[in-house]
């Protein structure tokens, strides 16, 4: 009784990971491919860290970032491919998503301020505190930083 | 420079596979790598479990009841009439000599089952001795587990188990943070392929069982009696008589009763004949 | 003051630097914002409060650098650079450095 429980509780975790983890990541993708489009006359180069720079008179130093956690579907689905190898497909959205987000609120910020262009852009992924105090598996925060210029 | 604006193409950081797909070519090549592992390793373990000598089966089957008995939680009868009938009338008239010798260990409990553990110890439970309604069943039950002794069984069961847990223990299984929710499963599972003897083995070991008693009472007449009243009583498990206990340890019996009715046929043995009663206790 | 990750001000010429200053901290989540990042894990999705969280911290991150650069008689911090790491379970340092100069 105990077992069959406990299949049915994980069984059910994993069909709402699923269910839900894919409509929140369809509708994120919707809504980055949405913005992106809008703000595609901005460009983002990570060239720029050395002079000489485009004309500009101004410059200032915006930071998007992003914490995005994974559903139980994909951390399952994760954990049997780290039995097996090979490409782990499950994250891969997961920070395909995370880096476009970021570089969306580094240029969101930077279109707000007026930039013409923004310089040097960087990113960093890293893995912060998993919940629960287990292994932090599963949270993943993007940072994209660069240096917008305004003529 | 000139700046050309146009949208990322899509589908080159994230392989196009359906998820669903993926998971499933996983727990499909996770299942039969396992199974294959399990069932060469665990052949292996049978393979040099029945090589083991009868003295170090002794100390193994020590080793055992001494963790086995405390975690029983039952009564252990020491003296008792119905112990000495057991150990000195019916096992030496059904078993004859055995290396190691058998030694039975009564427990005072409502739950009937009866079970062997490597080293020739029996393990009864009194709620057995109360279910029984002649000696010729409870013969066939103990015959039963004799003849699983005889072809080493339970030896074979600890070889298999104790792969299967070190198993897990190198692949981590247990210690996997990212599969928090499988763990227990698959270990449960472990423990189910660990509680239950194959069907083979079953076969025959009560086909063992039914030619020893057909050879102590001259007919297998009444042995088999037991057997059908808990194959009757199968659908309304958990009933006030703790039968699921034996199923848990012992599969279908219906299907075994068919099979050594069909046994019976085919060697010509008599099955009916007169009834031994139980002695009074 | 003028911050940037490029290696000067567009416009400006720098005409004095004071070398490295950098701001760091270390914070961590509380309670509540972990019962509902473990919920998050399940069902997955941005987790807002952590956003939130480490964006307030890396703005305190970026406040102590300039406090530095400040103290020093700076105007613009040239090169600036972040990193995030986990130190033990429960709590991100966040770290931001750069070269503080003067520009004119």
């Amino acid at each position: 009784m105990g077992n069959f429980l406990e299949i049915l509780i994980f069984l059910s975790l994993l069909a709402l990971g699923y269910f839900a983890g894919r409509y929140f990541e369809r509708k994120h993708y919707k809504s980055i491919r949405l913005r992106e489009s809008q703000m595609l006359y901005i460009p983002l180069v990570t060239f720029g860290a050395k002079p000489p720079w485009p004309n500009a008179k101004e410059a200032k130093l915006f930071v998007g970032c992003v914490v995005i956690s994974t559903d139980y579907f994909k951390t399952i689905s994760a954990g049997l491919r780290n039995l097996v190898g090979g490409r782990v497909m499950a994250y891969e959205t997961l920070l395909d998503r995370g880096r476009r987000e970021a570089l969306l609120r580094l240029k969101e910020q930077a279109i707000e301020w007026g930039a013409s262009q923004i310089l040097n852009v960087r990113l960093e992924t890293s893995s912060i505190w998993g919940a629960e105090g287990k292994q932090s598996v599963g949270n993943v925060e993007v940072i994209a930083y660069g240096t917008g210029i305004k003529e | 420079m000139k700046y050309t604006p146009k949208p990322i193409p899509e589908g080159i950081n994230v392989t196009p596979q359906h998820p669903l797909l993926d998971f499933g070519y996983l727990i499909a090549t996770i299942v039969l790598i396992s199974a294959l592992i399990f069932f060469s390793l665990g052949w292996l373990a049978e393979w040099l479990a029945i090589k083991i000598s009868p003295t170090t089966e002794t100390q193994i089957g020590q080793m055992l009841l001494s963790t086995t008995m405390p975690a029983l939680s039952s009564n252990v009868l020491q003296t008792d009439p119905r112990l000495d009938y057991l150990q000195n009338n019916l096992l030496p008239a059904l078993a004859g000599k055995t290396q190691p010798p058998l030694t039975v260990h009564l427990f005072d409990d409502d739950i009937i089952n009866a079970a062997i553990l490597p080293g020739g110890h029996i393990l009864v439970w009194t709620g057995l001795l109360k279910a029984v309604q002649s000696e010729n069943e409870l013969a066939f039950v103990l015959a039963h587990e004799v003849a699983h002794f005889k072809h080493r069984d339970p030896l074979r069961m600890l070889g298999r188990s104790l792969v299967m847990l070190s198993l897990l223990t190198v692949l981590g299984i247990g210690n996997n943070q990212s599969l928090a929710g499988l763990p227990s499963l698959v270990s449960q599972t472990g423990e189910l392929i660990g509680l239950q003897y194959s069907r083979q083995q079953e076969q025959a070991a009560d086909e063992e069982a039914l030619s020893n008693v057909i050879q102590h009472y001259g007919h297998g007449g009444q042995a088999l009696d037991f057997f059908k009243r808990l194959a009757e009583k199968e659908p309304q498990r958990g009933g006030e008589l703790n039968i699921s206990r034996y199923f848990s340890t012992h599969p279908p019996t219906l299907e075994r009763l068919a099979q050594l009715a069909q046994l019976a046929k085919v060697r010509g043995w008599t099955m009916t004949g007169a009834i031994t009663p139980l002695p009074r206790w | 003051m003028i911050l940037t990750n490029i290696e000067g001000v567009p416009g400006k010429t720098i005409v004095e630097h004071f070398g490295i200053v950098q701001g760091s901290t270390v914070r961590a989540k509380h309670v509540g914002k972990d019962i509902m990042a473990g919920f998050k894990n399940i069902i997955g999705g941005e987790i807002k409060s952590y956003t939130e969280l480490l964006n307030e911290s890396r703005q305190e991150a970026i406040e102590r650098m300039v406090k530095q650069a400040d103290t020093l008689g700076a105007n613009a911090i040239i090169n600036v650079r972040f990193a995030t790491s986990s130190i033990t379970q429960g709590a991100a340092e966040l770290f931001a450095y750069g070269t503080a100069v003067r520009v004119e």
